[in-house]
């Protein structure tokens, strides 16, 4: 059985905690794999029971790949903070492909599209709303974070709050309006 | 929208959404001064704000609503354990696809031949054939449910024993389980959860009057179809008639009776079951009134009424202790029907299905027209919950004269409505098939299609699925089904083409594994559906998709030998680039000369002398 490199990705990390952006690109293809492998082998053991747990799956993966003992700050916020981000490419990226699955590598559109048997539009629903969400970033990065920590991450408002700084009165307020503001969105293309 | 605008709407709407509404649109209005369209903007945010904490909107977590996605395209760990393989004949059967394992079995997804229906197939594993009592109860279910004739009871069609397998054929029901349904979503709508109950009431209404009891109604034994959201209550496993059956006098029915219901013998969950069920008492058809109580609690709230840290824990709540009161939202009358139907003495319960069901519907309708009035009224004040607490309230005449019409409205409309979908779940087998083939001349090729539409609203379906003679334009919201027959014999073909490119790729949809076992040959009247069990749905890009359709009396070899790529895995995409070319080839060569059409009413029927029909049916979309 390969162990995956902790060491790397946990220099990985520090380095991108230091703000080194390249680093990110090496973490990812690491990080995803290992989540994706998690992720599958917890539907299909919770197929007929729990829904899947996002931070326990998160935690999971931090133990496995992080090595514990060269962990040099305080507290798993920037885990987290990249966790969310990468559950969210890899959901996204699922769906994106799920739609676009008959052309292969969604290289091209096609027009026409099985719906799958299990859920119609989810899907769609969730492209759609990374694609909301992307906008939001543009105005106001930092509520697209809260969603993108809440909702794709799996964290809540006080470690949401850990993670970018913030009071958790604030995660809340941020919450509501970016939540009113993607479902206004969602909801006014699906009118179109 | 600009940074600068963004941050003054969202100042505003930060301190609107802490008051109260009356404060709130003196305050918004204030703020805005007499600047209308930002305050037009913050109150659409506002109401937008209200509107998804109603419905709970991203209120789980993207990995729950996307979880199946990450099992569907890469199925690595391999199906669970399984007894009967795809395309496997069993008697009259043939396996398509697994649904499912269970406490009480396997199911398959099949086609039974004889019948040409799809047919759902629940498989009992030797283990369980060989215990006596189950086989007992497997063979009950049978035969009670055959009895009865309901759109809300799960139809039976067989009951069999194929190479020492013992088998139940049903109807298939093409949705998720209540339990599911309940997983899914986190907030269900009232009005949902009130027409979910009264659709399992009234198969529990058809079933009481046959004197049929269910003795195990949970969520897990009600299924929800996903095209119309029609209510299907299965496993009438437990049933006993409860009357007919009663040959070798009343005692010794009694004590089979207890026997039966006796926790942990048959039963697997206990959450459901009423107090007499729980003592091992007599039980009649009231206690799927407590069980039916006991569901419709759980859905309102969120929380079983009954849950101990042990069977016997449980058991003793069932028996003694009185279910929390429901929170204030949930409208009273709804909390007095609950109780009523929980009540710990059956004497004190509704008696009948039937009185429980008039119960909740007119609760349902009074919602309905509440929120009618709600929404019609007064669109600029606070929006009351759908959900809404008391009946409203009525000041002076006038706008009771107002409620009285609307509510006169809306019953008429629902007894409308009402009539139209048990008439259509009856008449609906019937709706798509159409009209007698015209026989076809020994040297030409005939074909008839015809589209089945699924309109879609608010990403809910929208009415019953009706079909068109095609080639329409499209809402990209839209789900399609593309439907083929001929009067003759012959091998069908059917692949799509995606819009123009310089190189068009094309995807084979039939034949495929699932459908018609990877054959091309079709028998006469045969209808293919594409995507079988399914829909096709547009994506958000206008254009025209082409699908081919080609009809042969020989094999087509260039068609042949790309067939084999209609699997999960590659999704019926043409990964070879040449035989892409020679299907490109022979379609053009083909398409050429175009077949006659004749366009009905609800089917196009294609006619071109030879033996071979190509034709490019063309989906627009806008």
């Amino acid at each position: 059985m390969t162990r995956p490199p902790q060491h790397n990705i946990t220099q990985l990390l520090a380095k991108w905690r230091d703000g080194n952006q390249s680093a990110l690109d090496e973490l990812y293809p690491l990080v995803y794999d290992e989540l994706h492998r998690l992720a599958r082998r917890y539907m299909s053991r919770e197929r007929r029971g729990h829904t899947l747990q996002t931070t326990a799956l998160i935690n999971e993966a931090y133990v496995r790949l992080v090595d514990q003992k060269n962990v040099h700050w305080a507290n798993r916020s920037h885990f987290f903070a990249i966790s969310a981000q990468i559950m969210r490419r890899i959901l996204i990226d699922h769906a994106r492909r799920h739609l676009y699955a008959k052309r292969g590598g969604g290289a091209q559109r096609v027009s026409l599209e099985e719906v799958a048997a299990i859920t119609p539009n989810a899907s769609r629903e969730l492209v759609r709303l990374d694609e909301a969400l992307k906008s939001l970033a543009e105005m106001d990065p930092r509520r697209s974070q809260v969603v993108e920590l809440r909702y794709f991450g799996g964290l809540n408002n006080e470690e949401i709050a850990g993670v970018l700084n913030i009071s958790a009165n604030t995660v809340t307020r941020d919450w509501n309006m970016a939540r009113a503001w993607l479902y206004q969105q969602l909801s006014e293309n699906a009118a179109n | 929208m600009n940074p600068e605008r963004w941050q003054q709407i969202s100042r505003i709407f930060k301190s609107a959404v802490s008051l109260d509404p009356e404060a709130r649109n003196a305050y918004v209005a204030g703020q805005c001064g007499s600047d209308d369209s930002l305050r037009a903007e913050v109150e659409k945010l506002i109401e937008s704000h209200q509107q998804a904490s109603e419905e709970d909107f991203i209120g789980g977590m993207a990995a729950e609503a996307a979880a199946p996605l990450l099992v569907v395209v890469e199925d690595e760990v391999g199906p669970p354990q399984r007894t009967l393989n795809n395309g496997q004949q069993f008697g009259s059967y043939v396996i398509l696809d697994a649904l499912g394992a269970g406490g009480m079995g396997e199911v398959y997804l099949a086609r039974d031949t004889r019948l040409d229906r799809t047919v759902a197939l629940k498989i009992l594993p030797p283990d369980i054939t060989a215990d006596k009592r189950r086989m007992q109860r497997f063979r009950q279910e049978a035969k009670v449910a055959s009895s009865l004739n309901q759109p809300n009871i799960l139809t039976v069609f067989e009951f069999g024993e194929v190479g020492g397998l013992t088998f139940l054929a049903t109807e298939f029901v093409d949705g998720e389980t209540l339990r599911d349904h309940l997983r899914g979503k986190k907030k269900l709508k009232l009005v949902e959860i009130l027409d979910i109950n009264i659709q399992v009431l009234a198969a529990l209404d058809a079933a009481h009057e046959a004197s049929i009891v269910h003795r195990d109604i949970k969520p897990e034994n009600v299924m929800i179809r996903r095209r119309d959201h029609v209510v299907k209550v299965l496993d009438f496993g437990l049933a006993k008639v409860t009357e007919k059956k009663i040959s070798k006098g009343e005692e010794e029915s009694e004590a089979v009776t207890a026997f039966k219901t006796a926790p942990g013998i048959i039963m697997g969950t206990i959450n459901y079951m009423s107090p007499e069920q729980a003592q091992a008492a007599a039980t009649d058809q009231r206690t799927d009134i407590w069980s039916t109580g006991v569901m419709l609690y759980e859905m309102v709230s969120g929380k079983m009424p009954f849950s101990g840290v042990t069977t016997s824990h449980t058991i003793v709540q069932i028996l003694e202790k009185d279910p929390s009161p429901l929170t204030k939202d949930v409208p009273a009358e709804l909390e007095r029907i609950v109780l009523k139907a929980m009540a710990k003495d059956p004497d004190e319960r509704y008696q009948t299905a039937k009185d429980m069901l008039i119960d909740l519907r007119s609760l349902k309708r009074k919602l309905e027209v509440q929120a009618e009035i709600d929404r019609t009224s007064s669109p600029s004040t606070e929006r009351a919950a759908v959900v809404g607490d008391q009946p409203p309230v009525v000041h002076g005449n006038k706008r009771g004269l107002v409620i009285m019409l609307v509510t006169a409205m809306v019953l008429v409309t629902a007894t409308i409505f009402g009539i139209n979908m048990w008439r259509s779940a009856r008449e609906r087998a019937k709706v798509v098939t159409p009209a007698a083939p015209v026989p076809a001349t020994s040297d030409e090729r005939q074909l008839t299609y015809w589209i089945t539409v699924q309109k879609f609203k608010g990403g809910k379906p929208y009415q019953n699925p009706f079909p068109l003679a095609g080639e329409i334009n499209f809402e990209p919201t839209y789900q399609i089904r593309v439907n083929v027959r001929s009067p003759q014999a012959g091998h069908l073909y059917i692949l799509s083409e995606g819009p123009a490119s310089t190189q068009p790729e094309f995807v084979v949809l039939f034949p495929s594994t699932t459908a018609n076992e990877g054959s091309s040959l079709l028998t006469a009247t045969q209808t293919v559906q594409i995507p079988e069990k399914s829909w096709f749905q547009f994506d958000q890009q206008r254009g025209t998709e082409k699908l081919w359709l080609v009809f042969s009396a020989d094999p087509v070899p260039e068609l042949e030998s790309v067939k084999q790529y209609a699997n999960r895995q590659t999704k019926g995409l043409i990964p070879n680039a040449a035989e892409n070319k020679s299907v490109q080839n022979f379609l053009t060569e083909h398409s050429a000369s175009k077949p006659q059409s004749e366009k009905g009413e609800s089917v196009t029927i294609l006619k071109t002398p030879g033996n071979l029909l190509v034709y490019a049916l063309r989906l627009e979309h806008h």
